[in-house]
């Protein structure tokens, strides 16, 4: 790790500088997200993995034997394990953070993002909440921009939370507006 | 900035009868009998063969039919496809069962294009898009125009879209650039994929020729439809290039086949990149695409290149003159060199990001156009530290990014950004009604205002 390398405003050696480089800004803290997302994308796997690898096991019995079968049977147990542990830690990888004039997002656990969002740049900010969303008080925030590329999500806020949020971001980017 | 070149071509004032900003138009009604010959011709060629059969009386009782039919519809829908200018707004009327009507604030125009396709340069007839940065289906396209009422109409629009009243006469424009066809040709072939293509092209055929080999074919087919896409293409788009500049933006003129007339306005921009391939640096040139908002989908390709060749410095006069006030050879960059040069930096006004070892390429994002910024890192990030950082434009070829920053460059460049934008976003930075504005306008655009 190069550690010599000048920098405007050489900060204190932090944890990590991964997770120095993925702090909030300055001022704020990250607002994690709520811990029913983590049982949102648990209830969906386990739809997902148990139809999906019923539907594999059963045709493979019928076609290939009971070991393919079997088989089939495992990989789809396994697939869910390992989308149960990574819920959780998917859950608690998003952050959001409002500074003064910017909306600042994390998220990810294999490749982890940052997105800066000035509000000004806000073309579209919608609240989508799906039945499964609804039924557990979730909702999604989505944030879009001129650039294809940047459609922003926050997932996992509360009801009322994103309503909120929605509302804040739309009242800023009418005050920061500045074109395309 | 003072401009020492030659002075601007005098303007002739439009003719009384030339007021394009009352009244509603149409296309030119010689595309009626066209609609009803291309219909009528298709109808013959296709059904005569197989009509034959049962008489000829027959044949044309149903090309009279289809020839009135086609009338039929062709009169009225040309008669009612109008439009015009309402104030500083385009309405658009379209549709004969379903009618259509758009109404567009020419205030928020992203670029404007006369297009002359082969077939309308011999009847004199012109196309006119109004791009707007809603994206693909949002361009405004009135076509089979008369090209003088085209360029009138243009004129106005732009007009308009700078904020001035739509008689006012078109603003004058400085040259910038003209493009020898011997440079393009010289620059589209002295590149090395097109030079290993005509070498192993060459060997093909002569070994095609000596043993008589009709196989060759199998690779000489696509090898010459490569060619044709990447060499011939580009060198009939541009030829007779001619860009100049103008208090309503940057004009290009070219092609051959298909000749095009391009206003892009000052702050469409959205990203610059400047690409010198390996070769093209021993002859010293480069060339120039941008992003902007309303050239999008299959569009871009088309018209994202600002310069196709130019000399290297013409390349960054035509930035510093898009991005009026900033220097990008002043930006301070940090370069990396452990696998390929590569280097970024922020200052006040600009990103600029420059990478590749053998085609160099240097992204230029103006610091007021960024959409968000985003920092990446990848599953190996935790061992090895590096992150990768991008800045989101618009749309386009540009796609501005640095890969392998050490995590704490890639957040010192994140909180510059940011903190750069806050001062660049002041409200009065927007980009509609240019002339009226005094932040934008015919300050870095070759000068004073027009006398």
């Amino acid at each position: 790790m190069e550690t010599s390398d000048a920098t405007p405003n050489p900060e204190a050696p932090g944890p990590r500088p991964l997770t120095a480089a993925f702090g909030p800004p300055e001022g704020t803290e990250w607002q994690r997200v709520s811990p029913a997302l983590a049982l949102y994308r648990r209830l969906v796997l386990a739809a997902l993995c148990l139809v999906g690898g019923g539907v594999v096991a059963v045709l493979a019995y019928a076609w290939a034997g009971p070991v393919w079968a079997a088989a089939s049977g495992a990989v789809a147990l396994s697939a869910l394990v390992c989308g149960w542990f990574l819920a959780g830690r998917f859950q608690r990888s998003w952050g959001y953070a409002e500074a003064p004039e910017e909306l600042y997002a994390t998220y990810g656990v294999l490749v982890r993002q940052m997105v800066v969002v000035p509000y000004g740049r806000m073309q579209v900010v919608d609240v989508t909440s799906d039945l499964l969303e609804q039924a557990l008080g979730l909702a999604t925030v989505r944030v879009r921009t001129a650039a294809s590329t940047a459609d922003t999500r926050l997932v996992g806020l509360g009801l009322e939370e994103a309503a909120r949020l929605r509302d804040r971001l739309a009242a800023r980017s009418e005050s920061f507006s500045t074109g395309l | 900035m003072p401009y020492a070149g030659p002075r601007p071509q005098p303007v002739r004032r439009p003719r009384p009868e030339d007021d394009v900003t009352a009244g509603v138009f149409r296309s030119h009604w010689s595309i009626v009998p066209a609609r009803v010959a291309v219909v009528t011709l298709v109808f013959v060629a296709l059904g005569g063969p197989i009509l034959l059969t049962f008489g000829v009386s027959w044949v044309l009782l149903l090309v009279i039919a289809v020839v009135s039919g086609t009338f039929a519809y062709a009169l009225p829908a040309w008669w009612y496809g109008t439009f015009g200018l309402r104030e500083d707004h385009l309405v658009v009327l379209t549709g004969l069962v379903m009618r259509e009507s758009r109404e567009v604030p020419l205030s928020r125009v992203q670029a404007v294009d006369v297009v002359q396709p082969l077939l309308m340069q011999v009847f004199g007839l012109a196309e006119l898009r109004i791009e707007l940065a809603g994206g693909d289906g949002t361009a405004i396209r009135l076509r089979f125009l008369n090209r003088r009422f085209a360029e009138r109409f243009r004129a106005a629009a732009l007009a308009y879209a700078a904020g001035l009243p739509g008689r006012a006469p078109e603003a004058p424009e400085w040259p910038f650039y003209r493009l020898p066809f011997l440079l393009l040709l010289g620059a589209l072939t002295f590149r090395v994929p097109v030079l290993l293509a005509l070498v192993v092209l060459f060997m093909l055929a002569t070994a095609g020729a000596v043993f008589f080999e009709p196989g060759v074919a199998g690779a000489i087919v696509p090898l010459l439809l490569g060619l044709i896409r990447y060499y011939w293409g580009p060198l009939v788009r541009y030829t007779d290039y001619y860009a100049s500049l103008s208090s309503d933006g940057l004009r290009l003129r070219y092609g051959m086949f298909q000749r095009r007339m391009q206003t892009v306005p000052p702050g469409r921009v959205q990203a610059v990149r400047v690409v010198e391939p390996l070769l093209w640096r021993v002859l010293g040139v480069a060339r120039v695409e941008a992003n902007v908002a309303g050239y999008a989908g299959a569009r871009q390709g088309d018209s994202a290149a600002l310069l196709p060749v130019a000399p290297r410095h013409k390349a960054f006069a035509l930035v510093g003159e898009l991005f009026p006030d900033a220097e990008p050879a002043l930006v301070p960059l940090d370069s990396d060199r452990r696998w390929a040069p590569r280097s970024a930096g922020v200052d006040a006004r600009l990103f600029v990001g420059a990478h590749g070892l053998f085609c160099k390429v240097t992204e230029i994002v103006p610091v007021e156009r960024v959409q968000s910024l985003r920092l990446v890192a990848g599953p190996l990030s935790p061992l090895t530290g590096r992150v990768s950082f991008e800045v989101d434009t618009p749309p386009g070829p540009v796609r501005a990014r640095t890969c392998g920053r050490t995590a704490r460059e890639g957040r010192a460049l994140l909180d510059s950004l940011v903190d750069f934008g806050r001062r660049a976003r002041v409200p009065e930075a927007g980009t509609e009604r240019w002339e009226t504005r005094s932040t934008l306008g015919p300050r870095g655009w070759g000068g004073d205002t027009p006398e």
